[in-house]
C-alpha cells in the first residue's frame, strides 16, 4: 500500500508540474495570443514564434502561441474561442478558410478582443471580420513592387513562371508584376506544372521562342529550381533579368552566383513582431497606423544575404 | 429397460483416407452416466462431435428419441436437447457469472416497447442455479475468472441443464483438476443424473468414471470393445481395454501395476 | 459431497475499495475529479471557468465523446477502427460535394453520406470478419484509402482541397438544423440580460450573450453515451459485444452471431465518425481534405482512459465518456492555465501510460491472474 501511496504522489507531481512552471512564469502586462493555422511539422513558423515571444520581450507583453497540432482548421476554430473565453488583450490569427474562421474571429471582436490578421487572407478580409488591420504580403502587391523594381532594372519583356496556376492568388502575384512593369499580361504567365523536368523544358522552350524575353520571375523554389538549371543549361544564366518569389536553398545559392537578382521575402518575423508591438501600442496610448502594413515584399540581393544565412530559421 | 434417449448405430467416421471411427455403437439412457473411454487419439473427440452435430457420420444412424436425427449444424443439436461442455470451456473469464450464463439466451423484458436484458431475472436465476450446485457466489457480478476451474465446469453443466439439456456431453471435464476441484465436479455430474438427465462423460481416467458410471464403453483405435454396467467390469480391466490389452500387461509388470 | 466443501476458505471477503476498483469507470472519475481539481486550483480566473470557457471545453470534449462511443463498443467488441479520423474528413467533404457542388438539397446530402459511410463502415467490419485479419490493418489500409479520396474529390472537380459554402446552402434545413444548430437559446438570453454571463460589448450582435445556446453538437454527444451505455449493459445485444471481445470462439459455442455484432458495431463507429463530421462542417459551412487527422488515436486515448481493455471484452461507456471529458478539459485547460501548448502531448503520454498501467491492473484483480 505504501508503495502505491508512493506512486500517487509521484503522479500527482508530475502532472502538477507544468502548472507551477505556468503560474510562475505569468508576469504583469497585456496578454496577446497568436493562433497560427500550421501544424506541428510546419518549422517555417518557427521563425513567427521567435518574433512574438521577442516583440512580447521588448514590450513587456505576455504572448502565447497557439496551433493545431495536425493542422486541422476546425480545431483552430476551437482554439481561437478558447482564446476568447480567456479573455485576452488581444488575438492574431490567419484567415486560412474564411468560412470557418469568420465565425469564431467575429464573435472575439465582438466580445471586444482586438484583433489583427497576419499572413494568410485579404485586406478585405480582414475588414470584414472587423480586425484592427492586415499584416502580411498582398500577392498583387508584392508583384507590383516586383514589377516596378524590374522596370528601373531595365525589364521590358518578361516570363512569368507560375507552378500553382490553380491557386488564383498567387497568379496575381504575376499579374501585379506585369502592371509593375507596364506591360501586358498576355501570354507572359505560363502554366509549367510542377514537375521539374517538365518546368526546365517549357522555360528553355519559352525563352528559344521568344528571343526578346529579357525578364524572368518565378513563384518560389519549386519554378525557381528547374529555371536556374535551364539558365545554366543554355547559357543565359547572369544575362537575363531573374526575380524570385520566397527563398530556398538554391535561391540562395542563386543569388550568390549572380544568376538570380533578387529573391522576395514575405519576412514572417515582421507578421508576428509587428501585430504585438501595434496591439500593444494601441492598448497603452491608443494609437495605430492608419492602413495595412505588408511585410514583404523584402527584396533580398547579394548584399543582404549575409543576415539572411545567419538568421535563417531563427528570424529569416 | 426403456428406450434409450440417443441411440449411435454402427458409426463410421472418414477423414480422407483416415478411418477415425469404424463402426462404433453406444447407447445412452435418460438419467444414466455413460463413460466413454478412451486413451488419446481413440476417436473419443470425433465420437462426441458426431453426436452433438459438428461432424456427419460418413456411415451409421442416430436415433434421438426414437427418431432418426440429421443435424445441420451443432445449434440444431443444441436446439434439440444434446449440449456439450467443451474441454475449453465456453465461459468468459472477464464477464460475470450471470452474463455468462446466459450469454446466447439472454432473458429479455420489455419497457416502453423496447427490448432489456432482464438482469433481476438472469441475477436471481444464476444465483439459485449456482446454490444448488454447491457454489456459493459472493454476487452474481463476479466475474468468472476469479472462480476455480472446477467451479467454471460446474457452472457451464449448470447452464446446459438450465437450457433444457436431455443428453449433456462432458469432454474431459476432470482432466485439467486438482483431487478435490474434481470431486466436486464429479459431485455436480451425480446431481445432474439424478435429474433424470442422459450424461455422456468422456475421460481417459478410469478412477474418475469408475466413481460415477453406471455403464462403460471403451474405444481403441476407432473401434469400441464393447459397453459393460457397473459392476461387470474392474477398473484393471477398464484399463486393459483402453491401451489395447498387451501391451500394457507388459508396462504393468515394470510399473509394479500402479498405473 | 456436501455443500460446505465448496465455500473455498481461501477466497477471501473482497473490501469495497478492491470491489470499486473492478468497476471500469473508476479510473475515469477518479481522473475527471483530479483533473478538475487541479484546473481549479491554477485555472480558476483564467477564463476556463467563465461561461464561455465553459462552452469551449464543453464542445471539444463533446467531439472526442461522440468518436469514444462508436471506438469503445468497438473495442469492447474486441477490435479497432483506425480510419476514424479519415471518415470525418470524408464524410464532411460527402456532404460538401453533394450539397454544395452537386447542390442537393441539405437533408438530402446528409442522408447518402450517412449512408454511404455506414456501408463503408460495414465494409470494414466485413472484411475483417471475413478474413480473420487484426482489424488493426484493415482500418489502417482504410485510414490511407479514405483520406486520398478526400483529397483528390474535391481536387478533381473544385480545383481546391477546401469546399465553403455549406452553411449557405444548409441554410433553413430541418435536418442540417439537427446537426449544426443550438438549443435553449431563450434560457442563455435570459442569463445574458439578467447579467449571469457576459455579452457583446460590440458589433451587430451587441447585448446578446457570448454563449447563446447549447450546440447540437454536445446533445448529440450526451444521447450517444446514454444510448451506448444502455445499449451495452441493459440489452441482449450488449452482452453480445462483452462475449464477442472476450472471447469470439466461446461466444461462437454459445450461439451468439459473433460476426454480425462486431460488423454491426464497425458500422456504429463509422456513423459516430459522420456525426461528428456533420456537426462540424454545419457549424464551421466548410469541409477540408485535413479535417479529423488524427482523430482515431484521439477516441482510442479517450477509450483507453475511461478505463476499457485493448484486448476486448471489458470496459464502459461510460469511463469512455469520463475519457473524452478528461482529455478535452486537459486539452483546452493547459491553455487556459497558461501550459506551452507542446506539453499537452507530454501529458497525454504520461495519462495514457497510467490509465494503461492502471487497466491490466485492474485486469488482473478480476481474472485472478497473478
Amino acid at each position: 500500500m505504501t508503495s502505491k501511496m508512493k506512486n500517487v504522489l509521484l503522479a500527482a507531481t508530475v502532472v502538477a508540474a507544468p502548472f507551477m512552471m505556468a503560474t510562475s512564469a505569468a508576469a504583469e502586462g497585456e496578454t496577446y495570443i497568436l493562433v497560427s493555422h500550421a501544424p506541428d511539422s510546419d518549422s517555417w513558423w518557427n521563425t513567427i514564434k521567435n518574433g512574438i515571444a521577442l516583440a512580447g520581450e521588448q514590450v513587456g507583453a505576455n504572448v502565447e502561441y497557439r496551433n493545431p497540432p495536425t493542422g486541422d482548421i476546425a480545431d483552430m476554430a476551437r482554439i481561437i474561442e478558447q482564446a476568447a473565453a480567456s479573455n485576452p488583450d488581444g488575438i492574431i490569427t490567419t484567415l486560412a478558410d474564411f468560412d470557418v474562421l469568420k465565425g469564431p474571429i467575429t464573435a472575439a471582436v465582438d466580445q471586444g478582443i482586438d484583433v489583427i490578421i497576419m499572413n494568410t487572407g485579404t485586406p478585405e478580409q480582414a475588414r470584414e471580420v472587423g480586425a484592427l488591420m492586415y499584416v502580411g504580403q498582398p500577392e498583387y502587391d508584392a508583384g507590383y513592387a516586383a514589377g516596378l523594381r524590374a522596370k528601373g532594372e531595365g525589364v521590358t519583356n518578361f516570363l512569368c513562371v507560375n507552378h500553382a496556376i490553380q491557386q488564383p492568388t498567387v497568379g496575381e502575384r504575376c499579374r501585379g508584376y506585369a502592371d509593375g512593369l507596364g506591360v501586358e499580361l498576355g501570354n507572359s504567365m505560363m502554366d509549367s506544372g510542377t514537375d521539374p523536368a517538365e518546368i526546365k523544358n517549357k522555360v528553355l522552350a519559352y525563352l528559344s521562342a521568344n528571343p526578346d524575353v529579357d525578364g524572368i520571375l518565378t513563384l518560389g523554389p519549386v519554378s525557381a529550381d528547374p529555371t536556374i538549371a535551364a539558365l545554366e543549361e543554355n547559357g543565359m544564366a547572369g544575362d537575363i533579368h531573374f526575380g524570385t518569389f520566397d527563398l530556398g536553398e538554391e535561391i540562395v545559392r542563386g543569388i550568390k552566383d549572380d544568376i538570380i537578382n533578387w529573391g522576395i521575402d514575405q519576412q514572417p518575423f515582421l507578421q508576428a513582431y509587428m501585430p504585438v508591438v501595434i496591439l500593444a501600442n494601441w492598448d497603452r496610448y491608443g494609437v495605430l497606423p492608419g492602413n495595412n502594413i505588408n511585410s514583404g515584399p523584402g527584396f533580398v540581393t547579394k548584399d543582404g544575404l549575409a543576415k539572411v544565412e545567419e538568421f535563417a530559421g531563427e528570424y529569416r | 429397460m426403456a428406450e434409450p434417449i440417443i441411440r449411435m448405430k454402427n458409426i463410421e467416421k472418414h477423414f480422407g483416407s483416415v478411418i477415425a471411427l469404424a463402426g462404433v455403437s453406444v447407447d445412452v439412457h435418460a438419467g444414466e452416466c455413460h463413460c466413454l473411454l478412451g486413451d488419446n487419439g481413440a476417436g473419443k473427440s470425433t465420437f462426441i462431435k458426431t453426436m452433438s452435430g459438428v461432424h456427419k457420420p460418413t456411415k451409421g444412424e442416430i436415433i434421438f428419441e426414437g427418431k432418426p436425427l440429421d443435424f445441420a449444424d451443432p445449434r440444431d443439436a443444441i436446439a434439440a436437447g444434446i449440449a456439450t461442455v467443451h474441454q475449453h470451456l465456453a465461459m468468459i473469464p472477464l464477464m460475470s457469472v450471470s452474463r455468462n450464463f446466459f450469454m446466447g439466451n439472454e432473458p429479455i423484458k420489455k419497457r416502453f416497447g423496447m427490448s432489456f436484458f432482464d438482469h433481476e431475472y438472469a441475477n436471481d436465476v444464476t444465483m439459485r442455479e449456482m446454490k444448488q450446485m454447491g457454489i456459493n457466489l459472493r454476487g452474481p457480478d463476479q466475474a468468472v475468472g476469479t472462480l476455480s476451474g472446477g467451479e467454471r465446469q460446474t457452472v457451464a453443466i449448470a447452464r446446459a441443464v438450465h437450457f433444457g439439456a436431455k443428453v449433456l456431453i462432458l469432454d474431459e471435464p476432470t482432466s485439467a483438476l486438482g483431487v478435490r476441484q474434481t470431486a466436486n465436479v464429479l459431485a455436480t455430474v451425480d446431481k445432474v443424473r439424478k435429474q433424470g438427465i442422459a450424461v455422456v462423460f468422456i475421460t481417459h481416467n478410469v478412477r474418475h468414471a469408475m466413481a460415477v458410471g453406471d455403464r462403460f464403453t471403451v474405444l481403441n483405435r476407432g473401434k469400441t470393445f464393447g459397453t459393460a454396467s457397473k459392476g461387470e467390469i474392474t477398473p484393471e480391466e477398464l484399463q486393459d481395454m483402453m491401451a489395447g490389452g498387451q501391451e500394457l500387461a507388459v508396462l504393468e509388470g515394470s510399473l509394479g501395476g500402479t498405473v | 459431497m456436501a455443500d460446505t466443501s465448496q465455500v473455498d476458505e481461501r477466497i477471501k471477503d473482497i473490501s469495497p475499495l478492491r470491489r470499486a476498483l473492478i468497476r471500469p469507470e473508476l479510473g475515469g472519475i477518479v481522473g475527471t475529479v483530479a483533473v478538475f481539481t487541479l484546473f481549479l486550483l491554477f485555472a480558476f480566473d483564467s477564463g476556463m471557468f467563465n461561461s464561455q470557457g465553459v462552452m469551449n471545453w464543453s464542445t471539444v470534449s463533446a467531439q472526442f465523446m461522440i468518436i469514444a462511443v462508436g471506438a469503445c463498443l468497438l473495442m469492447i467488441a474486441g477490435e479497432f477502427d483506425l480510419s476514424v479520423g479519415s471518415m470525418i474528413g470524408f464524410a464532411g467533404m460527402m456532404i460538401a460535394v453533394f450539397g454544395v457542388v452537386l447542390a442537393w438539397p441539405m437533408w438530402m446530402a446528409i442522408i447518402i453520406t450517412f449512408v454511404i459511410c455506414v456501408a463503408l463502415g460495414a465494409l470494414n467490419g466485413w472484411i475483417v470478419v471475413r478474413t480473420g485479419l487484426p482489424s488493426f490493418i484493415v482500418t489502417l489500409a482504410f485510414l490511407f484509402i479514405l483520406r486520398g479520396f478526400t483529397i483528390y474529390i474535391p481536387q478533381t472537380i473544385e480545383n481546391k482541397t477546401i469546399i465553403g459554402g455549406i452553411r449557405d446552402a444548409a441554410e433553413g434545413d430541418w435536418l442540417a438544423w439537427l446537426f449544426g444548430g443550438k438549443i435553449g437559446q431563450p434560457l442563455f438570453q435570459w442569463l445574458g440580460e439578467a447579467g449571469v454571463i457576459a455579452v457583446f460589448e460590440r458589433g451587430s450582435r451587441a447585448g446578446e450573450p457570448v454563449v447563446d445556446g447549447i450546440p447540437m453538437l454536445i446533445v448529440w454527444a450526451i444521447a450517444l453515451v446514454i444510448f451506448g451505455h444502455i445499449l451495452l449493459t441493459r440489452t441482449r445485444f450488449g452482452n453480445w459485444v462483452f462475449a464477442a471481445g472476450g472471447d469470439a470462439d466461446a461466444a461462437r459455442n454459445s450461439g451468439v452471431p459473433v460476426s454480425r455484432v462486431k460488423i454491426l458495431m464497425f458500422m456504429f463507429t463509422a456513423f459516430c465518425a459522420t456525426v461528428l463530421a456533420v456537426c462540424q462542417v454545419m457549424e464551421f459551412g466548410s469541409a477540408g481534405a485535413d479535417r479529423g487527422l488524427l482523430k482515431e488515436f484521439e477516441a482510442i486515448i479517450a477509450v483507453v482512459i475511461g478505463g476499457a481493455l485493448l484486448t476486448g471484452g471489458y470496459g464502459s461507456v461510460i469511463g469512455a465518456a469520463l475519457g473524452a471529458l478528461i482529455f478535452g478539459v486537459v486539452q483546452q485547460g493547459l491553455f487556459f492555465a497558461g501550459v506551452e501548448s507542446s506539453l499537452f502531448r507530454v501529458f497525454l503520454g504520461v495519462i495514457l501510460l497510467f490509465a494503461v498501467i492502471l487497466n491490466t491492473y485492474i485486469r488482473r484483480i478480476i481474472t485472478g491472474e497473478r
